[in-house]
């Protein structure tokens, strides 16, 4: 193939057009200052929420407009189609300078949404769509899981019902990240109740501004709210907001639920990177238990780099991203986990007790966050079953009696 | 900062390293199924003797990683962790570890064109089964210079298939610090005792030299540096024979798991059965993403190799122990029978970490090879 640089090249290039835009992050010598959060799920006011949204917006438009962003895609969506491992190659120059910390919602839009419209959507919603997503001048959430509908999705009951040139939608979504910041929303409903379960669903884009969405935060066990609920109340959607065929919509959906388990490879690196740092900076020598466990987590955080560039390699070579990136998933899961316990060990009572010293009691946020993602986008049980029926082809659970 | 030592292109197989594969699995299916593996463990030799130079000859393993000018292919360590996958998927008790890769990576990184010319032609052609002694274990040897020559004395235990071997790479200390030395063993200078072993399938023996004529390989002093990267190649070599070993487990549990019904279902279906295969799918892939890094590393002479081997000892030997254990239990008290060839795979999997260190020796390893060892007194 042509035009693709070698990646010790397209580094060096990544760090010649990072210097000039961004500033460089304080060294390793500057253990002790600068911000030292490690919060999974942001704790934020709805100010302050908009307020970094703005931020990284602009950042993302730089990135975009300067093309950084979009490194994957063709040229028309202002992208260099390059494989899908140069956006990691890129990421790991950029995390060497301060440029603002994505929040959940830029993943979504970027890695989630825009790659299931680009498969699913019309000529004229990919022009309509895709640009103003992967630049971030729209921002798109997850109008997914229900009170009722979780692990069991296909169960969902938000229904849309056909009127004239649209649909009008009724119901009610949970567990929605940045349904505040979101000018859209892609929201899986049931639009035949009398078909069987996967075959009755469509999904629509709904504008988060429309009348009759409702956004109300939900406060997690961190303390923090980064999740909402969403009502639908008679929200009109024009029917060139529907992605995919009638009835299609199981389909769709899944094929945003493979990107986002794609996409939850990565999770949780940084902060074990960042607990082993500490581990290099604790004032005092490390006990042998504690160095086995210290390289332990730095074992899990390598592979599970391993794993994810193995995973895009793969894409490359052409193969989908198919149900092996639930092993990424139960992997970073599990190395969020690792690093809570590390930390548990290496902090002792300044972990319980906030003593004012930086890097200690912020870890808290950490251990409080990190249970959510084996919840969230699928739950570590889900993907242990999508692994076995789906990649090791045992048989399926004898379903109970919902249809 | 995170950073990669290897391409990210050699994480997956090229379609030579598919091919080789594939070629690899039919052969060893024909020839080393397990009664044919608990045979040639039983014979004399310990191996056979038609397999291995088959597979020197016909296929060209034991040249893979050896330069052109010596008789070999001149491909990378890549390709022959491909092999080792395969060899160790079915546990042939050939003894490529031993000969190919320590006696082999020690000769190589010697950079003694003497000793390489002598040794590694025959070696790739597979006239020559070699290993290295005083490499792996503490061992009290030492070398003199005779009237007639070099002499080795004193003795080296758990050496690799150390009985049978023709020529034996030995680590001694000399008048001037710790030298290598090759030697042809013969029996009125050099006592061998094959040692009764956990895994049949990896023979050890003590070896006693008594004056054993030697020739020196390489320069003195360089002689700790070549071993740690030999023993560095062969933890990855084994990381990838475990990716293979611990790959045969899953498939072996996976059709015994569809098959087998018990309360009128597939006991495949049954979630607590599924999560556990799952999780097992997970450790391997991990082994195989850091196995594959490591061979890449070794490959390209990455600066990296002692923490990349040591990280797939950690991600291998874990996968390697959790595979064999469900190997076992999942076959229920089928898979607890001396006729079942689960337990070769246990054998095999504990042995190896005996012989090469468990996942916690390794830990500590990577804590000081990754500055997480130090008081702050070291910042």
């Amino acid at each position: 193939m042509s035009g693709i640089p070698d990646p010790e090249e397209f580094r060096a290039e990544a760090r010649r057009w990072l210097s000039g835009v961004a500033k460089a992050r304080p060294t390793r010598r500057a253990w002790g200052s600068g911000d030292d959060s490690v919060a999974v799920f942001e704790n934020r006011t709805e100010a302050q929420e908009r307020e970094h949204t703005d931020r990284t917006r602009e950042w993302e438009r730089t990135r975009h407009d300067q093309g950084w962003g979009a490194l994957g895609w063709p040229k028309e969506y202002g992208g260099r189609e390059l494989p899908a491992y140069y956006e990691q190659l890129y990421r790991e120059e950029e995390a060497a300078f301060d440029v603002p910390r994505r929040t959940e919602i830029f993943p979504v839009t970027q890695q989630l949404v825009a790659p299931a419209i680009r498969v699913w959507g019309t000529e004229e919603q990919k022009r309509r769509w895709l640009r103003p997503m992967l630049r971030t001048d729209e921002l798109a959430c997850q109008l997914f899981s229900e009170t009722e509908a979780g692990s069991d999705l296909a169960a969902v009951r938000t229904r849309a019902v056909r009127d004239g040139a649209g649909w009008v939608l009724s119901g009610h979504k949970i567990w929605t990240s940045g349904a505040g910041v979101a000018t859209w929303g892609v929201t899986v409903c049931r639009t035949d109740p009398d078909v069987p379960k996967h075959a009755g669903i469509t999904v629509f884009l709904v504008r988060m501004d429309a009348p009759g969405v409702t956004v109300r935060p939900i406060r997690q066990m961190t303390g923090g709210s980064s999740f909402n609920e969403v009502h639908l109340d008679e929200v009109f959607v024009p029917d060139t907001d529907r992605l995919g065929p009638v009835g299609e919509g199981w389909r769709v959906t899944l094929t945003v639920l493979a990107a986002e388990r794609l996409d939850s490879g990565g999770l949780g690196l940084d902060n074990a990177d960042r607990a082993l740092d500490l581990a290099r900076h604790l004032p005092r020598p490390l006990t042998g238990g504690e160095r086995q466990q210290a390289a332990g987590l730095y074992v899990r955080a390598l592979v599970q780099r391993l794993i994810g560039l193995r995973v895009t390699a793969a894409l490359v070579a052409g193969r989908e991203p198919g149900a092996e990136a639930s092993v990424g998933k139960l992997h970073a899961t599990a190395t969020m986990r690792a690093t809570t316990d590390l930390v548990q060990q290496l902090l002792g009572p300044r972990l319980a007790a906030d003593t004012g010293e930086w890097g200690t009691f912020a870890w808290t946020e950490h251990l409080l966050g990190a249970p959510g993602y084996r919840i969230a986008g699928g739950s570590d049980e889900i993907q242990r079953n999508i692994l076995a029926e789906r990649v090791l082809g045992l048989p399926k659970e004898p379903k109970g009696a919902g249809r | 900062m995170f950073r990669l030592d290897a391409d990210p292109a050699l994480l997956l197989d090229s379609e030579e390293r598919r091919q080789l594969r594939q070629i690899l699995r039919q052969l060893l299916t024909e020839t080393c199924g397990p009664e044919e593996v608990r045979k040639q463990t039983e014979s004399p030799r310990g191996h056979d003797r038609v397999l291995w130079e088959r597979l020197a000859g016909e296929i060209g393993v034991h040249g893979l990683a050896v330069p052109e000018e010596y008789g070999g292919a001149g491909c990378t360590f890549t390709e022959l962790a491909v092999a080792l996958e395969e060899t160790g998927r079915v546990l042939s008790p050939v003894p490529l570890l031993s000969t190919v890769v320590l006696a082999g990576q020690a000769l190589l990184g010697s950079g003694d064109r003497r000793a390489c010319a002598r040794w590694l032609p025959p070696l790739a052609s597979g006239a020559l089964t070699a290993t290295v002694a005083g490499f792996l274990h503490p061992a009290g040897l030492t070398a003199e210079r005779g009237p007639g020559g070099w002499v080795l004395r004193g003795e080296a235990d758990f050496v690799p298939d150390g009985e049978g071997a023709d020529l034996l790479l030995v680590r001694a200390r000399t008048a001037d610090g710790e030298r290598l030395f090759g030697c042809e063993p013969d029996g009125a200078t050099c006592d061998r005792t094959p040692r009764r072993v956990l895994d049949a399938t990896r023979r050890q023996a003590l070896v006693r030299f008594r004056g054993a004529p030697a020739e020196p390989v390489g320069e003195p002093g360089q002689a700790s540096g070549i071993a740690e990267s030999v023993v560095d190649a062969g933890r990855v070599a084994l990381a990838a024979e475990h990716v293979g070993g611990s790959a045969h487990a899953l498939d072996a549990v996976l059709d015994y798991a569809s098959q087998r019904t018990q309360f009128g279902r597939a006991i495949g279906s049954f979630q607590a059965v599924k999560h556990r295969l799952a999780d097992l799918l997970v450790e391997i892939e991990g082994a195989r993403s850091a196995s594959a890094y490591a061979s890449a590393c070794v490959s390209s002479r990455a600066a990296g190799v002692p923490v990349a081997a040591s990280a797939a000892a950690v991600a291998c030997t874990g996968a390697y122990r959790l595979a064999t254990a469900e190997y076992v239990q999942l076959h229920g008290g089928i898979g607890f029978t001396w006729e079942h060839p689960a337990h070769l795979y246990v054998r095999r999997a504990r042995g190896d970490e005996a012989l090469f260190g468990t996942a916690d020796d390794h830990r500590l390893r990577l804590a000081g090879l990754l500055g997480l060892a130090a008081g702050p007194t070291d910042h």
